[in-house]
């Protein structure tokens, strides 16, 4: 399908949804128009619960409160300065505005590099606390307990506003779908899929979080603000946390991350409630929650996938699918005019100085110091906890070290984060393969050159320059044929050279490798060893490899680096290495008094070969 | 002054009983049990029953105790359990389970607000002052509940077993303890707390079918900042305890109640371990 | 009857196979040294055994009882003792506390009777903090620990990292001598071979997840076979 094709498919589903809503007044009673004005609006915000918690992974309890920002907000300036055009604009403005700067700070609370996702949700649980507490606390102003009614509002017929509460619905989910579809949408599922590995490639995950959390309060302030309009109430319970529970729930039972399933959730359940709230209030509560908790336990993805699921699978049964979905991407290299990696800089690539790294009053590394250029490929080896992976980690995150400083590219890492790191052109392969277990290899692929190629809001790119390192990988491995399944269907060898295109996606100039060769058979070992000497050699990238497997060691390395018990005991070349008896001491264990003689042959006989 | 200061300890202690049971299952399974607030919610009409069928009040305690224990046991086989690996679905699915409470109480109690006796009525005369005799037996019954589950936790092999799984489940198993009999009877244990917090907190104010709930986020919240340990719960008790007395005295009440919640979130962003030791 | 039978075992972490088709059995009293490389398998295979991870294919079993699927605590019920290599004691508890943990009998003095057996100066320490303990002494009280449970079978991951001379010379003698009171069989996961050697009645080398060749620690050859899997 090409990607017009697809948008009008979009837009032609939005349309067929705005005439229903259209024909809603003319079939529906006055009673169900009435209560359904209020659920369009409520599953509005729901939206904007799934975005956050089904897209993104933050669980939100506060999105009620960008709700009661733009109600109050209608409330306050209606009730205390009159209704007037030019006072409905101010109160659009101020509700919106408001919510954004509720959101800011909210956002700068929760989403700080390293909070876990536990403490973000505690911040938006505190949030909705905090807001009622306030509206409690403001006597005539906000009216207290019994909130503001009584103003005047826009002279709209019931009709009306089911229209406008309808066509705001349909126009926002209809923008969130377009949205978490495209390029750019691509990247909240890969946040919450594996946020670290985001980062490292240089993305600003703190920051796409903020941006999405600002949005989502917009919209809910515009809902908040078109239900005061009609409803001509506002209450403190608009902003409460029973009302920010219970958009996580309808959003739970409909579907977390489909869109349609919260709204269809929120619509379905606050529409029911209204009907049977006056015949069996407390046990319409009892069953919604019975289900919730079911739902939770048993079908953790929502209602909506279990309903669409069961006829999907009925006919897949007659009418079994094709083996492999065709590639949407097409793959081309890069340009090499148009690469885009950090320009090297004075002095050796990569620069060390006396870095020390403790835990507590563990000290991991010490007095680490050393260079590497352009062009290197340097393999560090040494025994289990001899500090390898922390020196990795000390490279490609400032904060990480002790003491010490360390130069990429002729530039201070200071105490960058990760992202920053890769901007100065440090790319870092984890020791597991680190991909986006549910996205395609294409799509891994989009991920990592979303700091080169800024994504489309609203389209799918159809092709996808690499730079010719990572097509290289990509060809070497095969993987350029692959590029429609998902990473989860890769073999381990495959995911990892997967990450391994992904990080040359970068265009790094310090390569850091931890294990790149752990669990890959022999000739995933060669093929990967070919590929190393070939990135060092023609591209001149410099490889910091950490390596368990020796013989790999002494064929691709230009210079060893032996770590032991934080210490670096040797630099120098392969011969060196092997030549060394310290290292096979650090190695073999060594051979002291006591053990050593009990067994240890008078003389060997027989040399290995 | 001397008020003040009781004010502060009083208030203090009532936070600890409170928190302690969803201390103790924070510990052990990592997870919130936001159920605590319902389970409260059932400590608090237990004692109710006990009342009203004119039984001695302090016997609502240790019936608060058992219907707490005994939904804590089917709460953890059926709902907890499948959750493990899903931390934040385990926060939702024991959310859920508190609206299941509130509404099997509403049915069986109606939605009015209701008062129960209070094992302790009159003042007491302390330091020249004349103060809520009930509030001051609570720092007792307060102590008696931490130095109790000091005890169990120090003193017993289930508690050594429990303190085990707590630091490093992985080698406690490798041990030979069964750590999911340890989950079990510390979610049951932490259950049965919260039923009795339930029942103390009643003769203070009133009982309805959603009582628990204000409680919930504050006990949460002291938690959080406390890591695992019973010691550094109470000093944040005492601390943010403390602090909600002095604003709702100097400032207004509706700033005090959000003092807890807003401290703690603040203490938490400037550092993550909160009042834990390093 | 095999105190340990393994057979056909292959395990790993998420898709990525590191023990492959691994069989061993060791008879009772029998100490076996599982030697090899960083990241050929030999901790996975320990970790498999326990049940700390599952298993793709192959059974074990302990003293003649089924134990592929039994978690953790279980096997461990079945008399096997497990020192793992990082993290194996509780730092914030006391020694005694690490102790009693592990003991499952009812007699604890028969249990400290044991330790002082093998390193009596962890008695004057009971009351310490295990994490005040230098590493050596952290190593001899894992070791302590795991005779005091009267386990019948030891797996023991690299007990020798990091250690001084001296300690690894006491820690084999508390080893021979457990074994020549009480019988115990040991599979012992190890880096440094002339202890290894010391210790350990047979050998067997890992290779990518494979056992690439096997001997007696008797034989003459013994080391020299064993350096050529290690060497650089």
């Amino acid at each position: 399908m090409t990607e017009a094709r697809r948008l009008s498919l979009i837009l032609a589903v939005a349309l067929a949804a705005l005439a229903a809503i259209f024909a809603g007044p003319y079939v529906l009673d006055t009673y169900s128009v009435n209560v359904l004005t209020r659920s369009l609006l409520y599953a509005a915000v729901a939206l904007t619960v799934d975005l956050l918690w089904g897209f993104l992974g933050v669980l939100t309890f506060g999105q009620s409160v960008f709700f009661a920002c733009g109600a109050y907000a209608a409330g306050l300036v209606f009730t205390h300065m009159d209704f007037s055009p030019s006072n409905a604009l101010l109160a659009l403005g101020l509700g919106v505005g408001g919510a954004l700067l509720v959101a800011a700070i909210v956002g700068w609370l929760a989403f700080w590099h390293g909070a876990s996702a536990l403490y973000a949700s505690v911040i938006t649980l505190v949030l909705p606390i905090v807001a009622t507490q306030l509206l409690y606390s403001g006597g005539t102003f906000t009216g207290s307990s019994s909130g503001l009614s009584g103003f005047m509002s826009f002279d709209l017929s019931m009709e009306a506003w089911f229209w406008l509460s309808g066509s705001f619905l349909v126009a926002v989910t209809t923008l969130a779908y377009i949205f978490v579809k495209s390029d750019a949408g691509r990247l909240l599922v890969a946040v919450r899929e594996n946020e670290q590995r985001c980062k490292y490639l240089g993305l600003d995950t703190s920051r796409l979080k903020i941006l999405v959390f600002l949005a989502c309060a917009a919209i809910g302030a515009i809902a908040g603000y078109i239900y005061a309009g009609y409803a001509m109430v506002v209450a403190p319970e608009l902003a409460g946390f029973v009302f920010g529970t219970e958009l996580v729930i309808w959003t739970a039972l409909g579907g977390r991350g489909t869109l349609l399933g919260p709204v269809f959730g929120a619509l379905i359940v606050d529409y029911e409630s209204a009907q049977l709230a006056g015949d069996y209030p407390f046990v319409w509560q009892l069953i919604i929650g019975t289900l919730f908790v079911l739902v939770i336990v048993a079908f953790p993805r929502g209602l909506l996938p279990v309903v669409f699921d069961a006829p999907r699978k009925l006919l897949g049964l007659l009418r079994p699918r094709a083996a492999t979905p065709a590639a949407s991407v097409t793959l081309s290299t890069l340009d090499p005019a148009d690469t885009q990696g950090v320009e090297p800089g004075e002095g050796p690539a990569l620069a060390v100085a006396d870095v020390v790294k403790r835990f507590g009053s563990l000290t991991v590394l010490e007095g680490i110091d050393f260079e590497a250029r352009a062009g290197e490929l340097v393999s560090l080896v040494g025994p289990n906890g001899a500090g390898k992976t922390t020196l990795m980690r000390c490279i490609a995150d400032g904060a990480e070290r002790s003491a010490g400083s360390i130069m990429v590219n002729g530039y201070d890492i200071g105490r960058k984060p990760p992202e920053a790191c890769v901007a100065l052109g440090v790319g870092r392969k984890f020791q597991m393969a680190n991909v986006f277990e549910t996205l395609t290899v294409a799509q891994c692929l989009q991920i990592a050159r979303v700091r080169h190629a800024r994504p489309s809001l609203w389209r799918r790119a159809a092709d996808l320059k690499l730079p010719e390192a990572a097509m290289h990988v990509l060809a070497t491995t095969g993987l350029d044929r692959q590029l429609s399944t998902p990473a989860h269907l890769l073999s381990h060898g495959m995911k990892q050279a997967l990450e391994l295109s992904m990080v040359l996606a970068l265009e790094p100039r310090v390569l850091l490798l931890d294990e790149p060769t752990a669990g890959l058979t022999k000739t995933e070992r060669m093929q990967i060893g070919a590929i190393l000497i070939e990135l060092a050699r023609k591209q001149g990238l410099c490889v910091l490899l950490v390596e368990h497997d020796l013989d790999f060691v002494r064929e691709i390395s230009s210079r060893v680096i032996v770590l032991h018990q934080g210490r670096i005991v040797l630099d120098g070349s392969v011969e060196d290495v092997v030549a060394s008896e310290l290292v096979k001491q650090v190695y073999a264990g060594s051979g002291h008094a006591g053990i050593a003689h009990e067994t240890a042959p008078s003389a060997p006989k027989e040399m290995p070969a | 002054m001397i008020a003040q200061s009781l004010d502060i300890v009083t208030t203090a202690a009532i936070l600890y009983a409170v928190a302690t049971g969803l201390l103790l299952v924070f510990g052990v399974m990592k997870i919130i049990n936001f159920a605590h607030g319902g389970l409260m919610t059932l400590g608090g009409y237990a004692a109710l029953v006990t009342t009203q069928a004119g039984l001695n009040p302090w016997l609502a305690i240790p019936i608060a105790a058992l219907f707490g224990g005994v939904a804590g046991m089917a709460i953890e086989r059926f709902v907890v359990r499948p959750l493990y690996s899903r931390p934040l679905d385990a926060i939702l699915a024991t959310w859920g389970l508190s609206i299941i409470i509130g509404q099997l109480i509403t049915l069986a109690f109606g939605r009015g607000v209701q008062f129960t006796q209070s094992p302790l009525n009159g003042t007491l005369d302390l330091f020249g002052e004349s103060y809520s005799a009930y509030r001051l037996a609570l720092v007792g019954i307060a102590a008696v509940l931490g130095l109790a589950l000091t005890a169990l936790l120090q003193g017993t092999r289930l508690g050594l077993e429990t303190r085990a799984v707590i630091m490093n489940e992985d080698l406690a198993r490798g041990l030979g303890i069964n750590s999911g009999l340890v989950r079990f009877l510390t979610f049951t244990l932490g259950s049965a707390l919260a039923g009795v917090a339930g029942a103390l907190i009643t003769p203070l104010s009133s009982v309805d079918p959603s009582m628990g709930v204000p409680w919930l986020v504050n006990a949460f919240m002291l938690v959080l900042v406390s890591g695992a340990s019973l010691l550094s719960l109470l000093f944040a008790c005492v601390v943010l305890g403390g602090a909600q007395v002095l604003v709702a005295t100097h400032f207004s009440p509706v700033l005090g109640g959000l003092t807890i919640a807003v401290l703690a979130a603040i203490i938490l962003r400037v550092r993550p371990k909160g009042f834990a030791r390093d | 009857m095999s105190v340990l039978a393994v057979d056909n075992l292959s395990s790993g972490y998420a898709g990525a196979v590191v023990l492959r088709e691994v069989s061993l059995a060791l008879a009772p009293g029998e100490i076996l040294a599982v030697l090899g490389k960083n990241g050929m398998g030999k901790s996975t295979l320990l970790k498999s055994v326990m049940g700390f991870l599952p298993k793709m294919a192959g059974t074990v079993a302990i003293a003649g009882s089924e134990a592929t699927r039994l978690s953790p605590h279980r096997v461990a019920r079945l008399g096997v003792g497990y020192v793992a290599q990082e993290k194996a004691l509780f730092q914030d508890m006391s020694v005694e506390e690490n102790l009693r943990l592990a003991v499952r009998r009812p007699d604890f003095e028969a249990a400290l009777a044991e330790v002082e057996a093998s390193f009596p100066f962890l008695l004057q320490r009971l009351k310490q903090r295990a994490g005040t303990l230098s590493g050596g002494e952290q190593k001899m009280l894992l070791m302590a620990r795991s005779l005091a449970t009267g386990a019948k079978l030891l797996l023991i991951d690299e007990i020798t990292e990091g250690l001084q001379p001296s300690v690894i010379d006491r820690l084999a003698g508390v080893i021979r001598s457990a074994r020549e009171r009480h019988g115990t069989t040991m599979l012992l996961v190890e880096q440094h071979l002339p202890f290894a050697l010391a210790v350990a009645d047979r050998w067997a080398v890992l290779d990518r997840g494979e056992i690439a060749e096997t001997g007696a620690s008797t034989e003459p050859d013994a080391r020299m076979r064993v350096l050529r899997h290690l060497s650089v």
